[in-house]
């Protein structure tokens, strides 16, 4: 019950301080003039005798000031006092101060902003009412890995037959031309069943949704506030707006609340899936949507996750073609949404805690590095009566005081490395907008309790240290000295700071080799000097051999244009899509039972597309304007479908069946090969696919890219490309890029990836460097007279320089040897995000100890070099 | 408190303070008169050191405080033991007896 106590004499001296301090006047008052009259007595005149008297007082003032450092409420103004004395001390050492901030800044900057990021991705409940009893459902293979796309038949059998879920319906998203303000411009949204409404439990904060009946047409949309906003300019009359989106009119009804997401993705508009039961039963492919249901009341997740199962394996066996070998997988969309995200999250927070960590021990270093420099301070100090609880409290005052400071700056760090992380996770994920994230309570106070929690980690061992040292301080005469004991903590310090730089240093550079492998990937075709643009033309004014002779107009011009080597087309482009993913078998060998097909990837192209992309053509012919909807079916086969499905055979003139859906009526077509051309990647970490292309004219769309290859810089043809396509068809929306920009999209996140994370082990590797220069500069000044003494016994001064480098190199070897073995422990965790590289690649880990060892022999060649210029008579003389 | 080197070490002075007390109630000048005496004008206590001995004696609550009269009938305050003081001394003589019968006997050590 100390403290109950103590609180109450604090409470007590703060009431009666005035008293208590004119008291204290009082009474030295009283302690003088008795001196006086002493003196006075003992045959002094009264003003030589009052003179005496303060003399041998020493200063009324300095008595008042140190006595009343002894009733003032401790807690409370020692604080303040520490404080004031902590930043004196600090602005008395800019370098050090400036090195320990921006030190600390990185860190907890860094800490602050991956923070942000998974509180937002990871904890924060998704904004729908009772979130966790929703639950997403997909298709995936027997195993439960792939995570896919579900069949409209099998989702109609789910929503008649489940009994644990309600709310039940389909989302997926599409990109459509909308005419917006006069402009046609391709907006991405979402097919939203209104279902769907019911199941988030949200509803447009302005006008309505749309109800079942209104399901099946196309006549309405729904738009997201952002749509509303950012195009339409938050017009009033919005819900009295009718806009075109592929040629058709629908007329707005109402606007979601702002950030609305459909679990984490965004939709600038919702539209019915515009089918009737009947008609969905009907469609027979996968298209690209999943499932969004509730569960029903006293229903758990595991209860509808058995029901979804059970429905699917009689699905199975009631449509093997379509179920074969497939099963559900039931999600929380909590899952969902981090799901893929979680290796590089993970990897992020750990190379964040990574960074603060070396920061703080970059401090306590510096920091104990210079208590040294105090210990004549200290060692006073407690002489005087302060007692070691109360040094150390103020010691760790003044960490806490910079690591305020650093948390105050970091901050700011914490916005510029938020930057890098939206590029990192992209439009997945609903982060809170930048100039937010300053104001967001939650992350500054995460920054504040990171700058305490590093205060105190960096601040309590140098504290610790400096004051149990404090009686040897005096002894030595205020000589720096008596350091055995700081040796070995400033030298501990430096093998964990260089261990754990090295396990980042590590990280990185693994991520980094395997960026450039992917990088250097071949995808196949040369993608440099080739300009793309998507042109989608309506489905209203449009039929597929209108199109098909539009597209064909339009590509001989654009290859006719000055600067232009040749165009063709593509019904997608070949990063990162497939076009059509679907199975395929030889007409010449017995069909393979259902499940057992193998798939490839069909691309429909123009002729020309080979060479446009400079896919090299290794057997028959290209397609040509001969083959027409008309001519035989032919089709151009990859090489790898040809080693898989043909082995030495020549496949041409061989004929394959492809799984169309059975809509189009040509699941019964055979396609005869008429040529083979090189792979192409559809992922650069994925592995090659089969790949059959046919002729667009056999495989026609509304949607075609175009592919342009320049004889120079590619964006040069933009500005025509842009008007050939406009007087095609004036309300296409179109979208230039060139080929470069897209294969480089595709790795954006891996190659966000490697930049963060070699940024952190950079910040980590200059901490290290600084930290190793620091303990070797204070231990050649601690060695001064060891050296001066050899000199002086006829060292050469190169065998001093050896000597520091020597320490140096020894300590760093342990730094590395240890953190060899963290980072071999560690590196696994990231194997998820490696392409061609082990977690133990031996060049990357061999590399990172000698970039390590490297550095630090730099760090140590300074403080090295003045110990070798040093003259032995001023080293001796130092002391 | 940088002007005032001490004498002597924090713990004897609060040691001597107390002992000063032991006896009756005192105000300052009269501790470091008392130990002048005492100590055959060797221990010259400097001021600056006891005022902040007193208060922090005060504040652990070893001795406590207040004003009274004097014989020449000016206001002073007076320091008194409490219990834990006087425990406290006790504590602390025994120690030092301790610790300088070791000192001694190993300064006189006779060396052969």
């Amino acid at each position: 019950m100390a403290w109950i106590r103590d609180a109450w004499k604090w409470l007590r001296s703060v009431a009666r301080r005035r008293a208590l301090e004119s008291g204290l006047d009082a009474e030295l008052q009283f302690h003088i003039d008795r001196q006086t009259e002493k003196l006075v007595q003992s045959g002094m005149s009264p003003d030589q005798a009052r003179r005496q008297a303060l003399l041998k007082f020493g200063g009324v003032s300095s008595v008042t000031e140190s006595t009343r450092d002894e009733i003032r409420p401790a807690l409370v103004e020692d604080a303040i006092r520490d404080i004031q004395h902590g930043v004196r001390l600090l602005l008395r050492a800019p370098g050090f101060t400036a090195a320990a901030l921006i030190t600390l800044a990185l860190g907890i900057g860094a800490t602050s902003a991956i923070f942000s990021v998974v509180r937002t991705v990871m904890w924060a409940p998704l904004p729908y009412r009772d979130p966790d009893r929703l639950v997403a459902i997909w298709e995936t293979n027997r195993g439960g890995t792939v995570r896919n796309v579900i069949a409209a038949a099998n989702f109609v059998e789910w929503r008649e037959r489940s009994r644990t879920l309600e709310h039940l319906g389909m989302v997926g998203g599409v990109s459509n031309a909308m005419v917006v303000n006069g402009q046609p411009d391709q907006v991405s949204g979402m097919l939203f069943s209104a279902a769907v409404f019911d199941a988030l439990g949200v509803h447009p904060a302005l006008g309505r949704a749309y109800t079942p009946e209104e399901d099946t047409g196309t006549s309405v949309m729904v738009l997201s506030h952002e749509f509303w906003q950012r195009r339409l300019g938050g017009r009033q009359d919005v819900l009295a707006l009718t806009l075109t989106m592929n040629g058709q009119p629908r007329s707005v009804i109402g606007v979601m609340p702002p950030g609305f997401t459909v679990v984490g993705q965004q939709a600038d508009f919702l539209i019915p899936y515009g089918q009737t039961t009947e008609q969905l039963r009907a469609v027979q492919g996968r298209g690209n949507s999943y499932a969004l249901a509730r569960l029903r009341d006293g229903v758990s997740f595991a209860q509808a996750a058995d029901e979804m199962r059970r429905i699917y394996s009689d699905l199975e066996k009631e449509n093997p073609q379509r179920n074969a070998r497939r099963t559900v997988m039931v999600l929380r969309p909590q899952e969902q949404m981090v799901g893929d995200l979680r290796p590089a999250v993970t990897a992020m927070i750990g190379a964040v805690m990574l960074v603060l960590l070396v920061a703080c021990v970059n401090v306590a270093n510096l920091l104990l590095a210079r208590s040294a420099t105090r210990e004549r301070e200290v060692g006073m100090r407690t002489a005087l009566g302060a007692r070691r609880t109360r040094l150390v409290r103020q010691m760790l005052t003044e960490s806490l005081v910079l690591a305020a400071a650093g948390g105050v700056v970091g901050l700011e760090i914490a916005a510029l490395c938020h930057r890098g992380l939206l590029a990192l996770v992209g439009d997945r994920i609903p982060i809170p907008r930048l100039e937010q994230l300053t104001l967001d309570l939650p992350v500054v106070a995460f920054a504040m309790l990171t700058s305490l929690a590093t205060g105190i980690l960096f601040g309590i061992v140098p504290a610790l240290v400096s004051t149990s040292r404090a009686s040897d301080a005096l002894r030595d005469g205020g000589r720096h000295g008596g350091g055995r004991r700081l040796h070995r903590v400033l030298r501990t310090l430096v093998v964990v700071e260089v261990a754990l730089s090295l396990v980042l240093l590590a990280g990185a550079g693994l991520l980094i080799r395997s960026f450039v492998k992917l990088q250097s990937v071949d995808p196949g075709f040369r993608a440099e000097g080739v300009l793309t643009a998507f042109v989608q033309l309506p489905a209203t004014r449009y039929d597929t051999t209108e199109a098909g002779s539009l597209f064909d107009d339009s590509l001989s011009r654009i290859a006719g244009l000055p600067g232009a080597q040749r165009a063709a087309g593509a019904s997608c482009l070949p990063v990162p899509f497939a076009c059509i993913g679907t199975s395929f078998w030889r007409v010449d060998k017995p069909k393979p039972p259902d499940g057992q097909l193998e798939s490839g990837h069909i691309r429909p192209v123009t002729p020309e597309f080979f060479k446009t992309l400079g896919i090299p053509q290794v057997a028959g012919r290209d397609f040509s304007a001969s083959d027409t909807v008309a001519s035989m079916p032919v089709a151009i086969v990859s090489q790898e479908l040809v080693r898989r499905q043909f082995g030495d055979e020549s496949p041409l003139g061989r004929r394959l069946r492809i799984n169309f859906d059975h809509a189009n009526g040509r699941n019964d077509v055979e396609w005869t090969v008429v040529g083979v051309v090189g792979n192409i990647r559809s992922t650069l970490d994925g592995p090659v696919r089969q790949t059959i292309f046919v002729p667009r004219t056999q495989r026609p769309g509304l949607g075609m890219q175009i592919f342009v290859r320049a004889d120079a810089d590619p964006m040069l043809l933009a500005p025509e490309l842009r008007t050939i396509v406009r007087a095609m068809e004036p309300e296409a929306p179109i979208e230039i890029r060139t080929l470069e920009e897209v294969v480089g999209s595709s790795i954006a996140r891996p190659r966000a990836m490697s930049i963060l994370v070699g940024v952190f082990a950079l910040v980590a590797l200059a901490l290290a460097a600084v930290g190793v220069y620091g303990v070797m500069a204070y231990s050649v000044r601690e060695r001064t007279q060891e050296i001066g003494i050899r000199m002086a016994l006829g060292a050469s001064s190169s065998s001093v320089f050896r000597l520091v480098i020597g320490q140096a190199l020894r300590l760093v070897a342990i730094g590395v040897a240890t953190g060899l073995v963290a980072a071999g422990l560690l590196t696994r965790l990231l194997e998820r995000l490696l392409f061609d590289v082990e977690p133990l690649d031996p060049w990357t880990f061999g590399g990172t100890a000698l970039v390590l060892l490297a550095v630090a022999a730099i760090a140590a060649y300074l403080p090295a070099r003045r110990g070798m210029r040093m003259a032995p008579v001023d080293a001796l003389r130092t002391n | 408190m940088s002007h005032e080197k001490g004498d002597l070490l924090q713990g004897t002075l609060d040691m001597l303070v107390l002992k000063a007390l032991q006896l009756e109630p005192m105000h300052g000048w009269g501790i470091t008169e008392r130990i002048e005496q005492w100590s055959e004008s060797v221990l010259q206590l400097g001021q600056g050191t006891l005022y902040p001995a007193l208060y922090r004696l005060e504040r652990q609550g070893l001795i406590r405080s207040e004003w009274k009269v004097t014989e020449n009938n000016r206001r002073a305050r007076y320091y008194s033991l409490t219990r834990s003081g006087r425990r406290q001394f006790g504590d602390e003589i025994a120690q030092w007896r301790r610790v300088s019968r070791a000192v001694n006997l190993v300064l006189e050590a006779s060396i052969e």
